[in-house]
């Protein structure tokens, strides 16, 4: 089964995205809500660790948290709005929220 | 799609706000929610007494309009809302609380209510945190 | 067939209701027999350390909770190695029995073949 991992805490804060980074299947995907999208903060090392794995990491980032914040969504992720969020949600056979 | 979507978060917070316009999109795809239930500080999001400033998006007030006007059914755990001080009627009676801040649409129910929206839905999703 | 549903509890004991709800949720879903499975993970781990003392924060004891799983008929209850071994806290002396320590490669496998999880 896949799983559409969610995440909306700030990296710099918390542990959240370094196990969620640790624990994400290959066919898994990542989407990046609220604070969570600090981790594209360029020049940052969870923007680093991530682009270590954009090969192969499936990421998605909610669009209107990257426009509050002045962040730019990377080539190699997918920015979305609500009802392509609700397509991923969908589109994987679960959804995973780190609370 | 039937969706059973679990909100962890109070008004205030950007994940209730977040949780509300995803579960709008899923009706507006035509999508189906079999039930949105509030756990944790959840339960604050139900509360009928929050109060925003008029310039602010009201999002306690716009959960309970959307669940009205789509006749969702919209279960707040009885547990966490005791223990965070979100009473309907009933509660307060009971408990000989002077204050009522749970009301309709919301009913209060037990974490089976969760379970069962998990056994009926085709995806649950959880929000909460920020 | 009933769904199958994995909580992961990542909250310290006392650090606020967060561990005993997760828990609550637990045996909420094995009173009504459905097939649930429980894994600790980072700070959730310290709810397995032994030898606490809840009276020493006016908190209940979750000791009971814990140990009443496998009378709600919840047998699969497992631990992060890794959340383990970053704290310092031995596999082999955890408070509550049956527990299983569960490698990173581990851990993926458990999240993929549950049909539902919920991280709290």
């Amino acid at each position: 089964m896949t799983t559409l991992h969610v995440l909306s805490h700030s990296p710099f804060s918390d542990t959240r995205l370094s196990s969620c980074l640790r624990v994400l299947g290959t066919d898994d995907a990542l989407l990046l809500t609220g604070d969570a999208v600090y981790a594209l903060q360029p020049q940052s090392s969870p923007l680093k660790a991530l682009e270590e794995k954009s090969a192969t990491l499936k990421l998605f980032v909610l669009e209107e948290d990257l426009l509050a914040r002045h962040i730019d969504c990377p080539q190699w992720a997918t920015a979305v709005d609500y009802p392509a969020f609700v397509e991923l949600s969908i589109h994987y056979d679960k959804v995973n929220s780190w609370l | 799609m039937k969706f059973a979507i679990a909100l962890y978060s109070a008004a205030h917070a950007p994940s209730s706000r977040r949780a509300l316009r995803f579960a709008e999109a899923a009706l507006a795809s035509g999508h189906e929610i079999v039930r949105l239930f509030f756990y944790q500080d959840g339960v604050h999001s139900a509360s009928s007494n929050v109060v925003t400033p008029q310039d602010e998006q009201d999002i306690a007030q716009q959960w309970a309009a959307f669940v009205s006007q789509h006749q969702l059914d919209g279960v707040v755990c009885i547990a966490a809302a005791l223990r965070r001080g979100v009473l309907n009627e009933d509660e307060a009676a009971r408990y000989e609380r002077p204050a009522v801040n749970l009301q309709a649409p919301w009913e209060l129910s037990g974490l089976g209510q969760l379970h069962d929206a998990i056994q009926s839905a085709d995806r649950l999703i959880c929000f909460g945190g920020p | 067939m009933a769904k199958s549903l994995l909580i992961i509890s990542r909250q310290a004991p006392w650090s606020g209701p967060g561990a005993k709800e997760a828990l609550d949720l637990v045996l909420a879903g094995g009173a009504f027999d459905l097939p649930i499975a429980l894994m600790f993970m980072d700070d959730g781990v310290f709810q397995l350390v032994p030898g606490q003392n809840a009276a020493a924060l006016q908190q209940k004891n979750l000791q009971a909770n814990l140990q009443a799983l496998s009378m709600f008929g919840v047998d699969d209850v497992f631990a992060c190695g890794h959340s383990l071994a970053e704290r310092g806290i031995s596999p082999a002396h955890l408070a509550v029995d049956d527990v299983h320590a569960l490698s990173t490669d581990e851990v993926r496998a458990l999240i993929d073949r549950f049909d539902q999880v919920i991280t709290l």
